[in-house]
């Protein structure tokens, strides 16, 4: 019991001290931590400003970019198989389909229903997969045909991802004059944006036409990832990118994000373009790793023309599903303040999202809506959209 | 002062079947083996149920949490006899109270949430009524309405146990069960539906664009302090009132405040502390994110991005919740054998430092066990989930079967009660003479606090939790 008049004693002081360290620490906690003081201990980041060459302009004609055809399809079957969480090659999806049914399936399985009809008979490994597959005629395909303009003014030619289905993206190779690019070997790689089913799944398309062609790939593939290469007949060089920077030409450089995706997918492959007089151009496939990452890195990286983040291309992966939360508007708000001066947007960016940065007065360029492309708020199948100073 | 008129769980006498650590590691054992085997049943993305969708999951989740609080704590396992309570084998009272939490748990988020205020108040609270949005698709209109259901959850797992740590049942702590269990019940349930209605509803309006400008406050009034629109802000906060109730409950024993005297300045102040404590948890956890990884990005994904960084403050405050239920739960609130202060401490220094292995522990190793991936911020991975689940299965072990099978269940008499009460009320005092050791203990908390700040970004620089 307290009374006054016991003596003062070493009990009391550390009863005490034992309380006011609390009270000190949790005092400091909450009047420090978010005070305007505070911001003085975090550490600002000294910008790199690596050079990687400047190239004269970028072009992306857009192959495809209908990875799926029906939203509520798509997210049926991932509702059936257990949600987001759940791994790829178990959903039975083509081309890996075994014939068990949404979320039994496995790599291992479903290759091996196919493997000797890759890559040259793909009609027949379509036709198969069908029979085997979970909503087949569902699938497209994301692809894109990058052109780059070096300072002397010659075009080099890269294709960004290879699709889902075998089908729909043989049909549009065709539709864009691909499979001949292919064949010529005009097409100096083929860079893997990250081995989503609708940007990788389709592989066996490319190398139906190039099997020797050059491949880009994140260096974050899973096993059975790594196996469809060898088994879709790939003959040519591999080159697993490493999470970072990795330059291709003067001004052409990928950049690898170590990110776990949905359908226990991890790591994403970009692209950079630094182009003369205009600035910074990104080409993503799926972004992942989310669009003011992707600036704010080669903001704190890399140098380029006139420090001025000018145009994107690609899939900015927001609302994919049509589905919205609250922040996807930060990031319609947070983008502004790039003040980005051309936007080409299609696939996982969301029609919501293309929608909304119409709304904000972001200069989206518009798309003609052909070939089973939605909308024009898109850049749709068969546009193009160039990065170049006139 | 009388067992029969305590609750249950204040009246009862847990022993050790065993010496030493032998119950707590037997019981530990005991209960990941049942983790393990129900996340594979319910949760796991590769398991048999695959509730981890993950709003799915998250939100059986946090429910169960609730309910478990409303049966123990409020109702105090009315309708079910004290006999009964004492004498039942502990396996048939964990499975039959379990059965019955399950229970109200399906009427709750099926027949309450969804049915009645989904389909008579609110449509994001009902997955069909949100398909009916163009564009809305069957899976995201679960995830949606599992999201707002969710939250309301949050909120209640602060407001229900504090109307018994910090109000102590008052104005009705004299009244029988269920009269008092339903009184508290439905207030704290109506003061959840206020704060939701204040934090939350702005979050889900924003799903109607365009016209989330009339269904709700958009942008919300914490925009521009928060640095987003996303209810995560509040998320984190209310979270860390969860896990402040808890400490104050176990590891605290509710002192200081147990020291004053005049019951409703007690209750009152304790109420507001728990509220003042979290939101210093909160600004810290989030500042301590900036201090590691840098300042958030608006409108960025992932761990850079504010809403982000708000839910791993509530993300982290769990990650500490679990270490001081063990000590309370298994380990009899070890150390008791200093003063009530002197304990406080110990017991919060192994809280953090067990909290901060934990945090280790599961961004480093878990995603080899749990179906996830590894990585910090995957937009659909929740380390809440397993956490929250681990406790549910704690609260079930403790609560519903007397921490069976390290312990055996006996009463305390009324002499060992009373006895109790007064050895509590001569330790939990407060002296003047205690304010020159809080003066210096306060400047040493302090200097603490920076010696923190400091080490943050060197340890986060130093050390990388997530493997090759
Ligand atoms: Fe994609
Ligand atoms: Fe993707």
């Amino acid at each position: 019991m307290s009374d006054n008049k016991t003596p003062f004693t070493r009990r009391d002081f550390i009863k005490g001290a034992a309380l006011g360290l609390g009270l000190g620490a949790i005092g400091a906690m909450g009047l420090y931590s978010y005070s305007p003081m505070s911001r003085k201990h975090i550490s600002q980041v000294q910008r790199k400003l690596a050079d990687f060459g400047v190239c004269r302009g970028v072009k992306c004609k857009v192959i495809s970019e209908t990875s799926w055809f029906d939203n509520g399809t798509l997210m049926g079957d991932i509702k059936a198989a257990g949600g987001l969480l759940v791994d790829q090659y178990t959903y039975n999806w083509p081309p890996f389909g075994d014939g068990t049914g949404l979320g039994k399936g496995s790599y291992d399985k479903g290759i091996a229903k196919i493997k000797h009809l890759l890559p040259h008979r793909l009609e027949e490994a379509w036709e198969l997969t069908k029979g085997l597959s979970v909503h087949p005629d569902n699938a497209g395909g994301f692809a894109a045909l990058v052109e780059v303009e070096d300072m002397d003014g010659k075009v080099h030619k890269y294709l960004l991802d290879s699709g889902w289905s075998y089908k729909w993206m043989d049909e549009a190779f065709k539709r864009e004059g691909i499979d001949k690019m292919l064949a010529n070997g005009e097409i100096e790689a083929l860079i893997i944006s990250h081995e989503h089913f609708d940007h990788y799944w389709g592989l066996p398309v490319t190398l139906k036409y190039a099997p020797n062609i050059k491949m880009y790939i994140p260096d974050t593939f899973y096993p059975s990832g790594l196996q469809y290469i060898a088994d879709s007949g790939h003959k040519g060089e591999v080159i697993k990118v490493k999470k970072g920077l990795r330059p291709i030409l003067p001004g052409m450089a990928t950049y690898v994000f170590d990110v776990p995706i949905i359908c226990k997918v991890f790591g994403e492959q970009s692209l950079y373009f630094n182009v003369a007089d205009l600035g910074l151009v990104s080409v993503t496939g799926c972004c992942h790793q989310g669009i003011i990452l992707f600036a704010d890195t080669a903001y704190k990286e890399l140098k380029y023309e006139n420090d001025k983040f000018h145009g994107l291309y690609g899939g900015l992966h927001i609302s994919p599903f049509d589905d919205w939360d609250p922040k996807y508007d930060d990031l319609v708000i947070g983008l502004k303040k790039w003040e980005l001066e051309k936007v080409g947007c299609n696939h996982c960016t969301g029609l919501v999202t293309a929608k909304k940065f119409i709304d904000n007065g972001y200069p989206v360029v518009r798309g003609t809506a052909r070939f089973r492309t939605k909308d024009t708020a898109y850049l749709g199948n068969g546009d193009s959209i160039q990065f170049k100073k006139a | 002062m009388t067992a029969a008129n305590v609750p249950f769980l204040e009246a009862r006498k847990l022993e050790k079947r065993w010496k030493g650590p032998i119950p707590a590691l037997v019981n530990l054992l005991f209960t990941l083996a049942i983790f393990y085997a129900t996340w594979w049943i319910f949760q796991d993305p590769r398991g048999y149920m695959r509730l981890y969708t993950p709003y799915v999951g998250y939100n059986y989740t946090r429910w169960i949490l609730i309910v478990l609080i409303w049966v123990a704590y409020i109702f105090d396992f009315w309708p079910f006899k004290r006999g009964w309570m004492e004498k039942a084998h502990p396996v048939t009272k964990g499975i039959v109270l379990t059965l019955l939490s399950t229970g109200v748990l399906l009427l709750l988020i099926k027949g309450f949430f969804e049915g009645l205020l989904g389909n008579f108040a609110m449509a994001y609270f009902n997955p069909a009524q949100l398909t009916k949005l163009p564009g809305v698709t069957a899976f995201f209109a679960e995830e949606y309405a599992a999201t707002a259901c969710l939250m309301f959850a949050a909120i209640a797992s602060w407001l229900s146990p504090a109307w018994i740590v910090a109000m102590e049942a008052a104005p009705w702590q004299d009244l029988k069960q269920p009269a008092r269990g339903l009184s508290i019940w439905i207030v704290t349930f109506f003061l959840s539906t206020l704060v939701y209605f204040m934090t939350m509803h702005s979050h889900m309006g924003i799903l109607y664009y365009p016209w989330q400008y009339f269904t709700a406050i958009t942008p919300p009034y914490w925009e521009q302090f928060a640095d987003t629109v996303s209810g995560n802000f509040h998320i984190a906060w209310i979270m860390c009132c969860t896990v402040v109730v808890w400490l104050v409950e176990t590891i605290w024993e509710r002192y200081p405040f147990s020291a004053i005297k005049n019951p409703w300045t007690r209750r009152l102040s304790l109420f507001f502390a728990i509220i003042a404590i979290s939101l210093a948890l909160n600004f810290f956890l989030y500042y301590a994110q900036e201090l590691a990884w840098g300042e958030a990005i608006r409108g960025s994904r992932r761990d850079a991005a504010p809403d982000w960084r708000w839910l791993h403050v509530g993300e982290t405050a769990i990650f500490f919740l679990v270490p001081a239920l063990f000590l309370y739960i298994y380990c009899d609130n070890w150390p008791k054998k200093f003063s009530t202060p002197v304990n406080m401490l110990v017991r919060t220094a192994i809280t953090v430092l067990g909290g901060l292995a934990i945090y280790a522990l599961y961004y480093r190793y878990a995603h080899l066990f749990l179906g996830t991936q590894k990585g910090f911020s995957h937009p659909q991975q929740f380390p809440m989930i397993p956490m929250i689940w681990l406790i549910n299965i704690w609260l079930i072990n403790t609560w519903f079967m007397d921490n069976w099978p390290g312990w055996k269940l006996t009463m305390k008499t009324d002499a060992e009660l009373a006895a109790e009460h007064a050895a509590r009320a001569a330790e939990q005092t407060w002296s003047p003479r205690m304010v020159p050791g809080m003066a210096v203990g306060a400047v040493a908390g302090v200097a603490l606090y920076f010696l923190v700040v400091w080490a943050l970004p060197v340890v986060s620089n130093a050390v990388n939790l997530i493997p090759k």
